[in-house]
């Protein structure tokens, strides 16, 4: 890159080109600002003591964090998100890898469609899956409840998890399994010793995707849910009663552990970049 | 690793001759599970989710599967809903052109300006907020836009407002600022991905040769870019068409948009309507994709970790 930046400099720009850049930096801060501004407040009122949170910040208060943790309705809602987001992790992740191999590595008759076919549930609006769900389930006669929160979870989770680990098997270098072949290894052990251990972060990062993604999901929970209650589902209930400080502390502590969550995340998959193939890119 | 070596690596160990039907099975089964579970709860709930719009409700709310286009009919004859969507699709659109408007320069100075190093810290500082959870995201706006919210204090203390004004929240303008942070980061995303194969060079060599600096933007520039703004506009657009959560925070009783109607009739129990309005989205969604499909790059924007 080096080498990029000293030939702009001895080119010939624009005269407006100093300035160009000025007011280019001076929107790019102003855009983060914005990114970040809304969190930063949500994250203020949570320890301000004032039972409306808003300004002025009147004192630090660690009140609402201890209200929050005293709260029965919200120790179910957490229980019932975490047990929805394990399932859907270990589900999705198990189906979403499997589907990967075949998906780049050829094998299936219709590869264009079954691409297609695994992205829209990204793209199509999560009022279509939920209600889609929720009329099938209808008619079906199946009860509403975690059951079909998980079915709906699992619907955008599993093609997450099939775009990430694609995406490494794609930079898999296929040498490694050619030579345990050659030195006798069956296909299972290949497997199992050698692709498996080497894909294994974008595995994991899927995995804490899916997380991530169903503990924060509310538009498909809102159409799949029964009687029970989900963080999210909560947090709406509250919010829908009046700005509540608990709120704000109990938003604040999922958008750490989320983030946390992402970061062992996106750390995984800088790992895993190591072991692409350096000449396939 | 010198290009020889490497070819002669790449000459895989043979497998024998193996039945071809055997073998096809072998390597397809992995994908059945997915395909299975895609099928029984994505593909067949939307196919039956087109029947439910062509059945009806009768007065005690029960299901008829009486077939008729009435819920079409309804939503093409009420005047509330062809404006309730027309305002949606406005909406949409006028978030793109805005979401572009804001993450083309952004992600322009970001991959010409900064150094890599830095990009990377900032791209993630993009992401961030996107992988949090959309309630929280567009939830942390009534700290900014409500009665005691920042924007107020901050007037009220510079004295251009003397008392706390409910004009900022619950309209549709409300709805379109926050409309535009929670999709911002799929539209830089988008760009940036694209931005970054952009060979800036080329830019001064057109000048060079006597064209205007916007010249060479229009002419050499955006054409480059395109699928990254197609898949920018899409990653926006799509997902506001079935935005309901936005408009029922911080859009009012005014702010409804078209899939609040859909969560509405869904509350009462009338599954045909709802289902009616969700394919008429449906077509919407699926029409652009079709349309634009071989420009839009789903990984550049989810699958960069």
């Amino acid at each position: 890159m080096a080498n990029r930046a000293s030939a702009l400099d001895t080119m010939p720009v624009s005269p407006l080109a100093q300035q160009t850049r000025g007011c280019l930096s001076v929107v790019a801060g102003a855009t983060l600002v914005f990114l970040y501004l809304p969190i930063v407040f949500l994250v203020l009122f949570s320890i301000e003591p004032a039972d409306t949170p808003g300004f002025p910040i009147t004192g630090i208060t660690l009140h609402w964090y201890e209200k929050m943790l005293a709260d029965s309705a919200i120790h179910s809602a957490l229980f019932n998100s975490v047990v929805v987001a394990v399932v859907v992790a270990l589900i999705a992740t198990t189906i979403g890898t499997m589907a990967a191999f075949p998906l780049v590595r050829g094998g299936i008759r219709f590869p264009g469609a079954a691409r297609i076919l695994f992205t829209l549930p990204i793209m199509i609006p999560g009022v279509l899956i939920g209600l889609g769900l929720l009329v099938f389930i209808t008619l079906l006669g199946i009860k509403l409840g975690l059951h079909t929160v998980i079915a709906g979870h699992l619907v955008f989770t599993t093609p997450f998890v099939v775009l990430i680990v694609a995406a490494r098997l794609q930079g898999f270098d296929r040498r490694l399994e050619w030579a345990a072949a050659d030195l006798g290894a069956s296909n299972r052990q290949t497997l199992r010793h050698i692709v498996l251990p080497l894909i294994a972060p974008a595995i994991i990062a899927g995995a804490l995707l899916s997380v991530t993604l169903s503990i924060d999901e509310f538009v498909v929970t809102f159409f799949t849910i029964g009687p029970q209650l989900t963080l999210p589902l909560y947090i709406i209930t509250q919010i829908k009663f009046g700005v509540t400080p608990e709120v704000n502390a109990l938003a604040t502590v999922i958008l750490v552990v989320t983030l946390t969550v992402f970061g062992v995340g996106s750390v995984l998959l800088g790992t895993g970049r190591r072991f692409r193939r350096k000449d396939a890119a | 690793m010198t290009a020889d070596t490497a070819s002669a690596a790449d000459v895989a160990p043979l497998a024998g001759p193996r039945p071809g039907l055997r073998r096809r099975l072998e390597r397809a089964a992995p994908f059945l599970p997915g395909l299975a579970m895609l099928t029984l709860l994505f593909v067949i709930p939307m196919f039956i989710m087109l029947a439910f719009s062509f059945w009806k409700t009768n007065s005690s709310f029960d299901l008829v599967r009486d077939w008729n286009l009435n819920n079409y009919a309804r939503f093409f004859n009420q005047p509330t809903y062809i404006r309730t969507f027309a305002k949606t699709l406005v909406m949409a659109s006028a978030v793109t052109a805005a979401g572009l408007a804001i993450s083309l320069p952004f992600t322009y100075f970001l991959v010409r300006y900064v150094s890599r190093r830095f990009q990377r810290a900032v791209l993630l500082a993009v992401i961030v907020p996107f992988w949090t959870s959309y309630l929280l995201r567009v939830y942390a706006w009534q700290a900014i836009l409500g009665e005691k919210g920042a924007l107020n204090q901050f007037l009220m203390a510079t004295g251009i407002i003397q008392q706390p004004s409910t004009l900022f929240v619950y309209n549709d303008l409300a709805v379109f600022v926050v409309l535009i942070y929670v999709y911002f980061p799929f539209a830089a995303l988008a760009l940036y991905a694209a931005l970054e194969k952009f060979d800036f060079t080329q830019l001064n060599a057109a000048q060079d040769l006597g064209a205007r600096p916007d010249q060479a933007f229009r002419h050499i520039l955006l054409p480059q870019i395109r699928t990254g703004i197609i898949t920018a506009c899409i990653f926006v657009f799509i997902p506001i068409l079935g935005e309901f959560l936005t408009p029922t925070l911080v859009g009012g009783a005014s702010g409804s948009l078209i899939a609040n109607l859909i969560v509405n009739f869904t509350r009462q129990g009338q599954f045909p309507e709802g289902a009616a309005l969700a394919i008429v989205i449906a077509v919407f969604v699926t029409i652009l994709l079709v349309v634009f499909r071989r420009s839009l790059r789903v990984e550049d924007v989810v699958a960069r970790g």
